[in-house]
């Protein structure tokens, strides 16, 4: 067991400014990340023994993520890299995976800055070699300095197509086409007067735009990537038009060649631990689905359990920087520790307020025009793992079209590795489409430990709870079945 | 996809060789084993159980357990998430674990 002020999970750029934060008011730090090298998804760094020369556009945010990186060198800092927080067995006990072994780390306040993945959304082809998320293809180039192909279209929706669009240019690719399904063009007008709170974020935003523009890369507004083809890889995509009422236009798709797939619909956040201890959560669309409910004060339905960054809703990492401080700094607070707390927080809060409008003007530009779910087929795979078809579920639904909980036990949907992480969104969607409820009074299935894959091995040092048996799903929590 | 590495100066290093199904790929160190595939123009990590359909790089951040691999005898390693060594030997995974 190991005893600290503040846990923090994920050491992306929430969780570092958190820790970094929390240093300065004097607090105990132990964080835990999952990755072998700290700065989570944005902040990724390539392998230590590259020796990069400092001159690339790829370096630009590595004085950034270093001045960022100091602070796990800090005496009062305990950095657990390789490390899958699996379980939250009290919502201040974290239970950790790593080194073969699970350890329990006790704590006076938890930040959760688990950061989020890219929202699958499955359409024919999806599945093939080739065809990878957006994240997928920013790690390749930021971890590996690497790209996945030599002519590739980038598509989906949201302003994360931009950069990597942009990224693999500066890489030397011939990026084919960008497909983005939000007509931007015709929303820009109304965009503008967010866009301009934060100057510097557009002008990123503009060279994004310019790169691809200067390199002459089509960029296809209001189409979607409706197939990929291929037998053993992706070697081409079919891309179709959206109308004004959100229908993909079938009778108007044209066919791209590709050897490789980028495919980014916007991010989802990893909320599973915070789901496993009973935070109240909300269901908001334009910030990646169920969110964590908040205070001002970035503190979850759970006194103690603070959440920050891409992890508690989508925002980016400006936002996560400052919400992990804000966080951290609460946090401070309720351990009676925090140190000119008010000011920290009036400056941290009027910079945050800022880049939020710029946040909510990208929302608005970027909101999806259609309803994925149009993109399947009955053959299209939706769980990835179990290799359940959209058309199993149809079938299964004509039969008993009634919940989440019951699909998935006679699917097996949701039972593989990736923990629903790929499929769940879409059952849901599924399952409200065909009840015609929202998604937010859906009954999701429980979310039980582990929260990420582990070796069994790794429990054999867990301490032994007394035995309990487990509380049903059907029945009201805590009751024993008897 | 053909994937390949980057030149922009980046000093990554002394190649390496490790082997996929017995065929020699050059990796540089601390590349992962998917990303050192994919800059070979090897994509096919697995095939399914059901369909037996191929399988790769996905997600690339360790959440999709897409691109599991046996390594060096251990079925279902991430290969995403797991570094090449010199020598280690890879193969294309069938099903849930064994080696094709």
């Amino acid at each position: 067991m190991i005893d600290t002020d503040l846990a923090i999970i994920g050491a992306g750029a929430a969780g570092l400014a958190a820790a970094t934060e929390a240093v300065e008011h004097g607090l105990t730090v132990t964080i835990a990340d999952d990755n072998p090298r700290a700065g989570g998804q944005y902040f990724r760094q390539p392998p230590l023994p590259f020796r990069r020369n400092g001159q690339s556009w790829f370096d630009k945010e590595a004085t950034r993520a270093n001045a960022l990186f100091d602070v796990l060198g800090h005496p009062k800092v305990t950095h657990i890299p390789d490390a899958v927080v699996w379980n939250l067995p009290e919502p201040n006990v974290l239970a950790v995976a790593a080194g073969d072994r699970s350890t329990r780390v006790r704590a006076g306040a938890i930040v959760v800055a688990t950061g989020a993945h890219d929202r699958p959304v499955p359409f024919p082809g999806w599945t093939l070699p080739g065809v990878i998320t957006a994240g997928g293809a920013q790690n390749l180039l930021k971890g590996n300095r690497m790209v996945p192909g030599r002519r590739i279209v980038v598509a989906g929706n949201g302003p994360l197509l931009f950069v990597v669009g942009a990224s693999l240019v500066r890489a030397g690719v011939d990026v084919a086409a960008i497909v983005e399904a939000a007509p931007v063009n015709a929303r820009l007008t109304a965009a503008l007067p967010g866009l301009l709170a934060a100057p510097k974020l557009l002008r990123q935003a503009i060279d994004y735009r310019w790169t691809l523009l200067r390199a002459g890369v089509p960029v296809r507004t209001g189409m979607t990537a409706v197939a990929a083809h291929g037998e053993e890889n992706v070697n081409a995509v079919s891309i179709a038009p959206i109308d004004g009422e959100g229908r993909i236009d079938r009778n108007r798709i044209e066919r791209v060649d590709c050897d490789a797939l980028v495919v980014g619909f916007g991010l989802t956040p990893s909320v599973e631990l915070m789901r496993l201890i009973g935070c109240d959560l909300d269901f908001h669309p334009a910030r990646g689905g169920w969110l964590p409910r908040r205070s001002t004060g970035f503190e979850t339905s759970v006194p103690g359990v603070f959440a920050a960054g891409d992890g508690a809703a989508i925002g980016g990492v400006e936002i996560a920087l400052l919400e992990g401080r804000l966080a951290a700094l609460e946090a401070a607070v309720r351990l009676g520790r925090a140190r000119d707390a008010s000011v920290r927080r009036a400056a941290l809060t009027h910079k945050l307020a800022r880049i939020d409008r710029f946040r909510r003007a990208i929302e608005r530009l970027f909101a999806a025009p259609c309803h994925y779910l149009d993109l399947l087929a009955d053959d299209t795979v939706v769980c990835r793992c179990e290799e359940v078809t959209a058309g199993e579920l149809k079938m299964r639904g004509r039969e008993a079209w009634t919940s989440m909980v019951q699909l998935k036990s006679t699917t097996r949907l949701a039972m593989g590795r990736c923990q629903g992480r790929n499929c769940m969104a879409t059952l849901a969607s599924l399952v409200a489409q065909s009840m015609g409820e929202p998604i937010a009074k859906l009954a999701y299935p429980r979310t039980r430990p582990p929260a990420r894959p582990i070796a069994l091995g790794d429990l054999l040092h867990e301490p032994i709870a007394p035995p309990e048996l487990p509380a049903d799903p059907h029945l009201p929590r805590g009751q024993k079945v008897t | 996809m053909t994937g390949r590495r980057v030149d922009d100066g980046l000093d990554r290093g002394q190649p390496f060789q490790f082997f996929l199904d017995g065929e020699a790929i050059v990796a540089y160190p601390g590349e992962s084993i998917a990303a050192a595939l994919v800059a070979h123009g090897r994509n096919v990590a697995r095939r399914t159980t059901r369909a037996d359909v191929p399988r790769g790089y996905f997600c690339g951040m360790g959440v999709c357990w897409d691109c599991v691999m046996v390594v060096n005898g251990t079925p279902n390693v991430r290969t995403c998430r797991t570094e090449a060594a010199p020598n280690m030997k890879v193969q294309t995974q069938r099903g849930v674990g064994e080696a094709s």
